[in-house]
């Protein structure tokens, strides 16, 4: 395989010195875990000892950032986060804590739930109930895909708990919400007359895809439809809370929060220590 | 003209189709449905509405932008209306009219490296190499992922560039890695669990008929890998798969002997992996001649019978007729003009090698160089002239040689490398042979006199389509090699062409350099 190599040197040795970097260091973890009890005593020990500069409940202080949003210099991982509280940040106004470590481990849980994703959270919850759930009296399966398995008209669910907070999961089970793009229910009617309902996968204003409720697509330039109507509502039932029982809902959001098939390859690579 | 009416039925019952045996083994004509567009590879379409007489007539009908693209080898692959695109980790699945974006699906892998060559298309699916050596699954319809399977190890410097093939429900997957002394294998998985159905070891193990073609125990660290896609003859269930060069590239002495089965084009029982036979061009190869150019399946008739015929222009120098029922060598004529290190085949199709000519410690001239006279760029085969194209490179190395020993863990194991030879020019050909006798019918010379560029195309249209490296897609006059027709991309090409038909409208596509672009013949209504 050499056609290349005599020309572009320099690529070569860069792919060439990908191969010495595999090894990963082990970093600490949390010896507390991350548990709701332990996220919780970590909030209280937060909002009493850091908040004379950053704000409280993770949002914005008068003179240090807001943890809970997104920075590409914020530290990530569980042993960034604790040395950053422990020992300070030198060259910044961050000082050490003197906090016991037990007690900055509670920090870094709360830290880390306030920016984490579903799956970064032990939602308790019975997962394989909350599968049952989903396949059947849920009937979330008719319309969305977990791990090759569902519909196609709802959006793929196999990473959902590692793309959403958990608050972003009960709100979209549980309140009315904007349909994303690529989901918007859309009527159309061909200029023959044929009525297909689906949802727009994308549209310009000269053409429109259709992913039909029997999952068929269809590619429509706009000058081939005498009508496009677009349906204010998503598609999406919003009353999960109310047609299970609190033990179904529970395990459902158990089960949800745990697709995180994109957590699985990041932990392969190793968590960076800063950005976002 | 197709009425909106029928046009929109048509579209609606056909975009939930299925693919299968049936449609793949169908003749190249409306559909591109796989990396060399049918099981024969010999990219050539019977479409025929762009010909010689309207070529100049040809325009971008639309062009869809590759994120963060910059250097594209993904030849598309078109089912039904869509097209599927591919950068290393990503697919993109476009309208295939109108080139917007249906679905794209993007992956994060454990190990980041280029390029990958397109995807491959079956029942409802898209499948496509990770580079972290996945092989993944996804609905053809909507992008969602519907599982993925491992089936190398990127840690040990294993990456996987070639589009998939798909015969039969069982998926064909190769490896690459770069001259790194590792041993070559091809995968075939389960189109419908990703289960690995069984494993081809392109370096015999010992016991193994062809491991005493390996002095001592080189064949541990020996090379041979499957970076290309091969071919598939229906009637005989047989793969055939070109393999790469041996390892350490420069330095024979450490491996003497034949090192089969480098070098070689091997034929397997598609549903054992046993090899019926093989055929080796360059034993005991010291210039990193990988075999790995797309073998052609052609039926023809040779020397007064029907046969079932295998044509294949080799990085040594020298075009190959086969016949691919049994491996028996045909024919054979030198295609290079700067060729010195071997003075012709004997009968069996062997190379007879001048002496001397071998990397050496001071540096030895040989010709063709190390990028060879022809490589993985596609060629092609039109049955109305009977004439095989491809990319021909006449140029020479100094080529040397040292005693560098592998390294386990991913590093590079050549020996050493060779240098343009400073008294020779290097120049780029598009070559017209003729099919059964190998003799020079026309050539078109390239610009770009150093890289290969893009692969062709050939057409009932009785045109040749070309994608020069420097940017020029041009199109040939298939019986000259006159350029009826051009195209500057304005960015460099390494893919090859195909075409496909929509609507009753025919177009030509390809992957330039961070963009796809699709042509047809310009429409004033």
């Amino acid at each position: 395989m050499g056609s290349y190599r005599l020309r572009v040197p320099l690529l070569t040795c860069a792919i060439a010195s990908c191969f010495v970097s595999f090894a990963q260091v082990t970093k600490p973890k949390n010896p507390l875990g991350n548990g709701l009890e332990v996220v919780s005593q970590g909030h209280e020990l937060y909002n009493k000892s850091c908040t004379a500069c950053h704000g409280r409940d993770g949002t914005q202080g008068d003179r240090a950032p807001a943890l809970g949003a997104a920075r590409r210099y914020f530290r990530l991982s569980e042993a960034a986060i604790f040395d950053a509280v422990k020992n300070g940040i030198p060259g910044s106004a961050m000082p050490a804590s003197g906090l016991p470590d037990q007690d900055i481990w509670r920090i870094v849980a709360y830290i880390r739930n306030i920016r984490s994703t579903a799956s970064d959270n032990d939602v308790p919850g019975n997962v394989q109930n909350g599968m049952e759930v989903y396949q059947g009296k849920g009937k979330c399966a008719s319309c969305h895909m977990i791990r090759g398995q569902g519909g196609l008209i709802g959006p793929d669910l196999s990473s959902i708990g590692a793309q959403l907070t958990l608050d972003q999961i009960k709100d979209a089970l549980t309140q009315p919400v904007r349909p994303q793009e690529g989901y918007v229910p859309v009527e159309v009617t061909t200029k023959s007359g044929e009525v297909i309902k689906g949802v727009a996968k994308n549209e310009d204003a000269f053409s429109i895809d259709v992913l039909d409720m029997q999952g068929r697509l269809h590619l429509f330039n706009t000058d081939e439809l005498q009508r496009v109507v677009h349906l204010p509502q998503s598609l999406m039932p919003h009353n999960f809370d109310k047609t299970l029982t609190a033990q179904e809902y529970q395990d459902l959001l158990a089960m949800l929060s745990r697709q995180a098939r994109t957590k699985v390859h990041r932990e392969q690579q190793g968590e960076n220590e800063v950005g976002r | 003209m197709v009425k909106p009416f029928a046009f929109i039925l048509c579209l609606a019952s056909v975009l939930s189709a299925q693919i299968g045996d049936k449609e793949l083994r169908q003749p190249l004509k409306d559909n591109w449905y796989e990396y060399n567009g049918s099981y024969d590879s010999r990219r050539h379409s019977e479409l025929k509405q762009v010909d010689t007489a309207n070529v100049h007539g040809l325009v971008a009908s639309w062009m869809f932008h590759i994120p963060n693209a910059a250097r594209l080898q993904s030849v598309p692959v078109v089912a039904n209306g869509i097209m599927y695109v591919t950068q290393e980790n990503e697919v993109y699945a476009l309208d295939a009219r109108t080139g917007r974006q249906i679905w794209d699906y993007r992956r994060i892998p454990a190990y980041q490296r280029s390029p990958n060559r397109g995807v491959a298309i079956w029942g409802d699916k898209v499948y496509f190499t990770t580079t972290d050596d996945y092989l993944v699954a996804l609905n053809a319809l909507t992008g969602n992922i519907i599982w993925e399977s491992k089936f190398a190890e990127y840690k040990d410097g294993y990456c996987s560039p070639a589009a998939p093939l798909i015969v039969k429900g069982k998926v064909i997957v190769g490896v690459a890695f770069g001259d790194r002394g590792l041993n070559g294998t091809l995968h075939v998985l389960d189109a419908t669990t990703g289960e690995i159905l069984w494993t081809f070891h392109s370096i015999p193990q010992p016991g193994e008929p062809g491991n005493e073609t390996w002095a001592g125990d080189s064949w541990k660290a020996a090379g041979g890998d499957t970076w290309l896609t091969g071919s598939y003859d229906p009637e005989l269930n047989l793969l055939y798969w070109p393999i790469g060069n041996p390892s350490p590239d420069f330095n024979g002495d450490v491996r003497m002997g034949d090192n089969l089965y480098t070098e070689s084009i091997v034929a397997l029982n598609l549903d054992t992996g046993t090899m019926k036979w093989y055929f080796q061009f360059t034993p005991h190869d010291t210039m990193d001649w990988d075999s790995v150019q797309i073998p052609m399946l052609i039926d023809a008739t040779y020397e007064g019978r029907p046969r079932k015929l295998l044509a294949h222009a080799d990085r040594n120098g020298f075009y190959y007729l086969l016949d691919r029922e049994n491996g028996q060598f045909l024919h054979g004529s030198r295609f290079a003009r700067k060729l010195n290190w071997a003075s012709g085949l004997t009968p069996q199709g062997k190379p007879i090698r001048v002496p001397g000519m071998e990397p050496s410690l001071k540096g030895t001239k040989i010709c063709p160089n190390s990028s060879g006279a022809t490589n993985w760029i596609s060629p092609t085969y039109n049955p109305d002239t009977g004439y095989v194209y491809f990319v021909a490179l006449e140029g020479c190395g100094v080529a040397s040689k040292n005693m560098e020993k592998f390294r386990p863990g991913g590093f590079q194991y050549r020996a050493t490398g060779d240098i343009p030879a400073p008294d020779e020019t290097s120049r780029m050909f598009v070559r017209a042979i003729d099919m059964r006798t190998g003799e020079l019918k026309w050539e078109q010379e390239r610009a770009a006199a150093h890289n290969f560029g893009g692969g062709l195309l050939s057409t009932a249209g009785g045109l040749i389509f070309s994608a020069d490296f420097e940017g020029q897609f041009t199109a040939m006059d298939a019986k000259t090699g006159k350029i009826l027709w051009h195209f500057n991309a304005g960015q460099k090409l390494n893919a090859g062409p195909i075409t496909y038909s929509l609507n009753g409208k025919q177009y030509v596509a390809l992957s330039a350099g961070s963009d796809v672009i699709s042509f047809s013949l310009f429409d004033n209504k």
